[in-house]
Formats: structure tokens, sequence, C-alpha cells
């Protein structure tokens, strides 16, 4: 029996099940990991963009 | 001074680096430039619709024209402005230069020679016909080696010799975009080049022609399904995800404050990154793809409405307590309604895959205003504000030339895209609701085409008005950061930033304890894992973080493509149906190159209106054999799946491509009378039947047979017209005419489910099949 034979044969419905619940096993795990995270560190890392361009009194004339 | 020393980064030595800003002023030259050329290029499509002799040249007819377009706005306009993001973003949130110049200058290069190997090709009809992948293979392949070995080598190289141990959101988002972007275009790209398989079987490398055509190795319902997963996600992973990490990144400067909400955003990532690939399948509804495939598909979609509002939300409400400075910042202006437009968008794409609604909006002009909501008010406007706060800093001017012009930009480009947008809604709802119109009696109430297409011409034109505002606002645009560069100093000055260098060792910290008292040891693990330590690891680690996106992004993919690959029942066989003769194939690559499916689609749905207009509904096993699938998305014209069932009288089809309007008055289509003139190559034809059959078409005696098959065939329909146009002067080598071949691709269009005996027995001698 080849796998073509195996697939022509399942319950196609179930497919999108699975991925329903692959979908909401992934959704938990990013939520959980999203609420247990320490705020100190999640502050300071929203903060990055503003802090990346140091300041510019070290210029050097390169072009 | 340089960075300050944070957390638990190494105490080493402060290293000294500045970054590398005129890579990024070449990619912001290059959105500006680009940008301009797609939205008139727009602009002349929307006026050949409206006025169709406004199809002059045949190489810029609407047909040639369209992808042009729209692979201008996405890859040239979008892909700069991408890539502009994330050579001032990345080296600056990794507090590195770019790994490498020279890979960063080869992929500027690379990219614009890409677009403009788009701008010769597409007009000339060399063109795969998959709409945002019609560039042939060798462009494929320069795509290729410019996004990945040039851009992904030098971004995550970047990456892992950033000096910042966190990766900030908007890092997460190029990552998934350049994962995601290099999985879609290397499946949806797979093909066999005819010059190629001419120069293995005879060592010869035919004509220029031959060389660039191509075939897919999927072929009817899987080169569907391939290219639609594709599609969508070329919107979600080129047009979405780095635009979003643009926005996370830019916005928070403009306001001056952070992101709304950092979880937030992760949440928004993952699940963006985890359901947008899913959703493909939604283009497909009614048609010969599988009901399990057309449903996931929509149910994906309907819970992308989660992530993509919760994302918009962020956007918005990062504006808290700075809304007083959207009245006067252009900057933010332009974020705001770019950040409203994908609210709106990302609303509407959900609610256009519902099966109902989708069964009145496909094939209409609804969808067109739908991606011109996201291209002209999301795209282009992140896109603006994103260089109107670029400019002063690259250019080193501290100030915009004129802020007054950047708000007229700003007013003159939203009164454009309104302009465009509720016209063409107007002109899909229209459209649609009058395809499916039925009187007293039970008949359609608008039975001739025509009808339908005449109502929308006001539309087009408002449209125009709306598309030409736009232009004009981005030339605005172009003259306000053109005036603010011309105010740069003599030399740039190059700042140079200090930061310690990331340690090997990194401590992570004491590992998780289980805060719990039970004594289950499931619970204690549990507890260990919710708190999230490994996450944390995931999130400075570039190579491991893409490679959880990589999982993300393929086990969805694998989800829908095993099945539609390995079940039968996709590929039902019906024994009428036959390969296409090789004169037929010809045409079938005259069509192609025409860009005859921006127009026409080959898919009747199984629904009464249509079965009424255009007959019997279209069955999986008749497109076994159409390599590339014409399915089409669009209606422009009607249907042409039954057209040989319908209209087969080949004088009729030589006289409408000559001039459409004597048997149709109103008609938008342009004339086609260079295919009257131009001559077929018929040695082009045995190097594409040779591809064919590589591919698995069932060829017989036409692998080696193909040009006499195809010359008889092409006399008999010349012939035909003869007779059928009697007095009327024809060329004597009719049969030696690109016409001929294309009509007889359309004479077989729908015919093979009802074929005779005698049809069959016709069409294997002229080469279809064994």
């Amino acid at each position: 029996m080849r796998l073509t034979d195996i697939m022509s044969h399942m319950a196609l419905s179930v497919w999108a099940e699975i991925a329903m619940v692959i979908f909401q096993i992934v959704f938990v795990l990013v939520v959980a990991r999203v609420l247990f995270a320490p705020r100190a560190m999640v502050e300071r890392i929203a903060s990055l963009p503003l802090e990346d361009d140091g300041d510019f009194s070290l210029f050097e004339e390169v072009e | 001074m340089g960075f300050e020393f944070k957390g638990s980064q190494s105490a080493s030595q402060l290293e000294s680096f500045s970054y590398d800003d005129a890579i990024v002023r070449k990619f912001f030259w290059a959105t500006l430039i680009w940008g301009i050329v797609a939205f008139l290029v727009g602009v002349i499509l929307a006026v050949q619709l409206a006025f169709p002799q406004a199809n002059i040249i045949p190489q810029v007819a609407f047909g040639r024209l369209r992808p042009l377009h729209t692979n201008a706005a996405i890859f040239a306009f979008a892909g700069n402005a991408i890539f502009t993001a994330v050579y001032y973003s990345t080296q600056r949130l990794c507090k590195a230069r770019m790994w490498s110049d020279t890979l960063s200058k080869l992929h500027f290069w690379g990219w614009q020679l890409i677009i403009v190997s788009a701008a010769i090709t597409l007009p000339l009809g060399i063109t795969q016909s998959k709409e945002y992948a019609e560039l042939e293979w060798p462009i494929d392949i320069a795509i290729a080696v410019v996004w990945v070995g040039f851009f992904g080598t030098n971004f995550m190289m970047t990456l892992v010799k950033r000096r910042e141990r966190h990766m900030y959101v908007a890092l997460w988002f190029y990552i998934a975009s350049l994962v995601a972007v290099t999985i879609l275009h290397v499946f949806n790209n797979l093909w066999v080049p005819v010059g190629l398989v001419q120069f293995l079987q005879t060592g010869e490398f035919g004509s220029a022609e031959t060389i660039m055509k191509s075939y897919p190795l999927y072929a009817g319902v899987q080169d569907a399904f391939m290219q639609w997963w594709y599609g969508h996600n070329a919107v979600a992973f080129f047009l979405t995800t780095p635009f979003l990490g643009l926005m996370y990144y830019f916005l928070p400067k403009a306001a001056n404050r952070p992101v709304f909400s950092y979880k937030l955003s992760i949440i928004h990532f993952w699940s963006l990154v985890f359901i947008y690939i899913w959703a493909g399948p939604h283009h497909l509804h009614y048609t010969a793809l599988p009901q399990w495939a057309s449903t996931l598909g929509m149910v994906f979609s309907l819970m992308l409405w989660m992530p993509s509002w919760g994302g918009m939300i962020n956007g918005l409400l990062t504006l808290r307590g700075a809304w007083h400075k959207v009245a006067t910042d252009p900057v933010l202006k332009f974020f705001v309604v770019g950040i409203t437009f994908y609210g709106m968008s990302t609303f509407e794409g959900p609610l256009l895959s519902v099966k109902t609604v989708n069964a009145l909006s496909h094939y209409t002009d609804w969808t067109i205003a739908h991606v011109h909501s996201g291209t002209l008010g999301w795209n282009s406007f992140m896109t603006f504000g994103m260089l109107y706060w670029l400019a002063p800093r690259l250019f080193q001017t501290g100030k915009l030339h004129s802020e007054k012009l950047a708000s007229l930009h700003f007013w003159t480009g939203t009164i454009g895209i309104l302009l465009y947008v509720i016209s063409i809604y107007t002109a899909g709802i229209t459209q649609g609701l009058m395809w499916r119109a039925f009187d007293e009696s039970g008949q359609l109430m608008y039975p001739e085409f025509i009808e339908t297409v005449t109502r929308l011409i006001p539309f087009y034109w408002i449209r125009a008005v709306g598309g030409t505002l736009f232009l004009l606002s981005a030339c605005l645009g172009g003259y306000n950061l053109v005036m603010t560069w011309k105010a740069r100093p003599k030399k740039y000055e190059v700042p140079v930033h200090e930061a310690p260098a990331l340690s090997k060792e990194y401590d992570d910290g004491p590992p998780a304890v289980s805060r719990l008292t039970s004594n289950a040891g499931i619970g204690h693990a549990g507890d260990r894992f919710l708190q999230g330590h490994w996450h944390r690891r995931w999130e400075r680690l570039p190579v491991r973080f893409t490679v959880w996106v990589v999982i993300a992004v393929g086990v969805a993919s694998l989800f829908e493509i095993i099945p539609t690959f390995l079940i039968r029942s996709n590929e039902t066989t019906i024994s009428t149906v036959l390969p296409y003769t090789p004169l037929e194939v010809a045409g079938r690559d005259i069509y192609i190159a025409e860009g005859c499916y921006n127009c026409h689609s080959q898919m009747i749905r199984p629904i009464y209106s249509e079965t009424q207009r255009y007959g019997e509904y279209t069955k999986p096993g008749e497109t076994v054999y159409d390599r590339p699938f014409q399915w089409g998305s669009r209606r422009i014209g009607p249907d042409l799946a039954r057209e040989g069932v319908t209209n087969p009288n080949s004088a009729w089809h030589y006289q409408h491509f000559e001039n459409p309007q004597v048997f149709t008055e109103g008609s938008i289509m342009p004339s086609y009378k260079h295919l009257l003139k131009g001559e077929l190559d018929f040695g082009a034809i045995q190097p594409r039947i040779r591809a064919l059959a590589m591919v698995g078409t069932p060829y017989g005696e036409a692998v080696k047979s193909a040009e006499p098959m195809a010359r008889s065939q092409a006399k008999r329909i010349a012939d035909d017209i003869r007779t059928q146009m009697p007095g009327v002067e024809l060329p004597e080598d009719l049969e030696n005419r690109k016409v001929i071949a294309l009509i007889a691709y359309i004479q077989r269009l729908g015919t093979d489910i009802q074929a005779t005996p005698e049809q069959i027995e016709l069409r294997k001698s002229e080469g279809a099949g064994q």
C-alpha cells in the first residue's frame, strides 16, 4: 500500500481539526510565555528603539 | 560616549563601530523612484480600462502592463522600502554595522537589476503567468541568489555579530519575512526550462524565447494550490510582516515612546506567523480545489482577525498621550492612517474569505479595491511616513524641507486613495450583483456580459482620477525629499558608537525553580515551563529562533500541501481529457504572453448564475494538463472555460482578435491585430512538447514530430477561416500566423468532457497525447 492510497482513504476533515489543535497549543504556549515574562525585562526591551541612536558626540568624517 | 552597558552583558572592552547609512540612502532613493514608476503604470492601466483606445502598443497593452504594475508596486516599491527599513533599524537594534558592506551593495544592485529585468521581460511577454510570480526562471534564480545569498546572509550574520543581547520584535518580523519568502519563492518556482531540455536532448540552445520559457512541475489543481499558497503569503510575508517590523521600530521613534504593549507584540508575532500560512486556499473557493482545503483556508483566515487587530491596536495605542502631535507631525499622520488602513484591510480580508461573501466578491473589482486599500493605504503610507522621518536624519539636515508640503502630500494622497477605493468597491459590488441577478422568469437579468462592463466605466474614470491624485501626491513627496537632500552637508558625518561585544558565555541566571508545593513531578515541570526561561533563550539566539519560525511556517504548509498532492481524488482522470496538441500549446503560450489571464478566468464555479451564463462547471480533471493553470482571478471580460463549446467559430475569433468592438459594442478589449501579422515560430514548438513530456504530459508521437502536426492543424484552421469568410482578402500564409495557434487553443477550451470519438481521434492525429 502506497502513501497515496492511505491519504486517499483518510477522513479529510481531521486535517483541519489537527491544524486547529496545533494552533491552540502554540497559542497557549505563547500566551503563557507572555504572561510570565518579567516586567522589567519587557520594559527594557520595549525601549530598545528609543535608545539605539546613542548620541552624536563622536563624529568622524569618513565620506 | 557610546551605548550604555546594560544588564548581564559582558563587561568586556567597549568596541567602536559606525552604521552604514550610505546603503540606507541608496534604498531610500530606489523606493521613491520605483514607487513613482509603479503609480504611473497604475494610472496608465486605469486609463486603459476606461478608454481601451489607449492600448496603442502591444508591448504595453493592459495584459502585459498589469503584471509590470503589480511587480513594480510589490517588489520594487515595497521591496526597496522594506530594505530601507531593515538596513536602518537592524544596525541600530543590533548595535552593529551590517556584517558585510560588499553584500549590502551586491544586494542593492542585484535587486535593482532584477527590477530592470522585470521591466524588460514582462512587456515582451516573457512570463510564467502566476500572479506576483510572473518572472521567468533565470530571474527567479537571480531573486533566490540576491534574497538568500546576499540579503539573507548579511542580515543573519549581523544578528549573529550583534552587540545587543535581546532581539527586538521588529527583528523577529524581519526574520519571518526572510524565511517565509525564501520557502514560498523556491517551492512556487519549480519548473523545467524549455531551452535546457532542448540543449540536453539536441545540443542546441534554441531561440531566446525558448531559452527563457519554462513549464512548472505542478499542473492544474496542484499548480493553483501552490500558486495561491504563494500568492496569499507573498502578501503576508512581503507586504505585512516586514511592514509590521517597520511599524514596531519607526512608530515608537516618531512618537518618542515605547510600543504600547511589548507583550501584545509577541502574541501578535507568533499568531500571525502561525496562522497566515494556512489561509491561501481562500483564493480558490468554489473552484476545483478540494472543499476541505477551501474550508481550512477560510477558518484560518477568520482567525487572522485576532492577531491583525491586536497589531493595529498596539500600533495606535502607542500614540497614547501623543495624539496632539498627530495634528502637526506629517510623519505621524502617515503612520496613523497607514495603521488604520492595515486594520481595515485585515478586517476585510477575512470577510472576503467567508465563502458566501467570496461567491459574490471573487473575480470582481471588489478584490482590486481591497488590495489597493492595503498597498496604497498601509504599505505606501507607512513607507512615506518612514521616508519623511528618515530624510532629515539620513541627509543630516535636522529638518524636512517643508512640513506643509508633506501635509499636502498626505491629504492629496488620502483623497486619491478614497476616490480610488470607494469607486472600485462600488464597481466590484455592482459587477458581482449584476452577474448573479435573475429576472422574474428565472433568466439572467444581464445575459450579455458587456452590460456588466459598460456599467462600470464611470467608476473606472473616477479610479483614474484617484490614482492620478495619488501619483501627484507621491511626486510632491519626491520634490520635498529631493529638496531636503539638497540641503545636506558637503560631507556626511559618520557617528562612532561604542558598545561591548556580547560575551560567548552568557549566564541565563539560575534555572527556573518550581513554585508549587505539591509532589507531582509533572506539576513542577509545568510550572518551570510556564516561567518562560526557554523562550527567553530563543529570543537571544537568532539561529534557533529562525529554526522555530521555519517550523511554524513549514508545519502549516505541509499540512495543506501534502494531502493536496497525495490524494487521488484531486486528480480525477477523465478519459476524454487529452493533452493539448502542439499547435494548441503554442497558442496557449501566446495566451499567457499576452496576459489574457489578467482579464479572463477559466474556472466556472458550481454556482447557478455561473452555469447559466457560461455552461457546465469546471471539473478538476479538466485541468490536469494545464501547466501553468489558467484559472485566473478576475473577470474584466467573461470566463473562457467553455469558450470552445459556446463559440467554436474560427472566423469569429479571427475577426474578434482584429477588432473586438465589431462584435461587441462597448467592449474594452484591446485589438490584437499584431497577432494577425506576426509569424508563429513553428521551430520552437518541438522543444516545448519535449519539456512538457519531461514533466509528465503523456505525449506520444508528438515528442518526435510536433512541428508537422502543428502545421497540419494550422492549415486546417486557416482553411476553415477561408471557407467561413468568402470574398474577404486574407493573407496567403494565414496558417503561419500567430493568431491561428491562439484560435486553436481557444477552440479547445472546455470541449474535452463532451468530446465525440471523432473529435478525440482528430486531436490524437494532431498530436494530443498517445
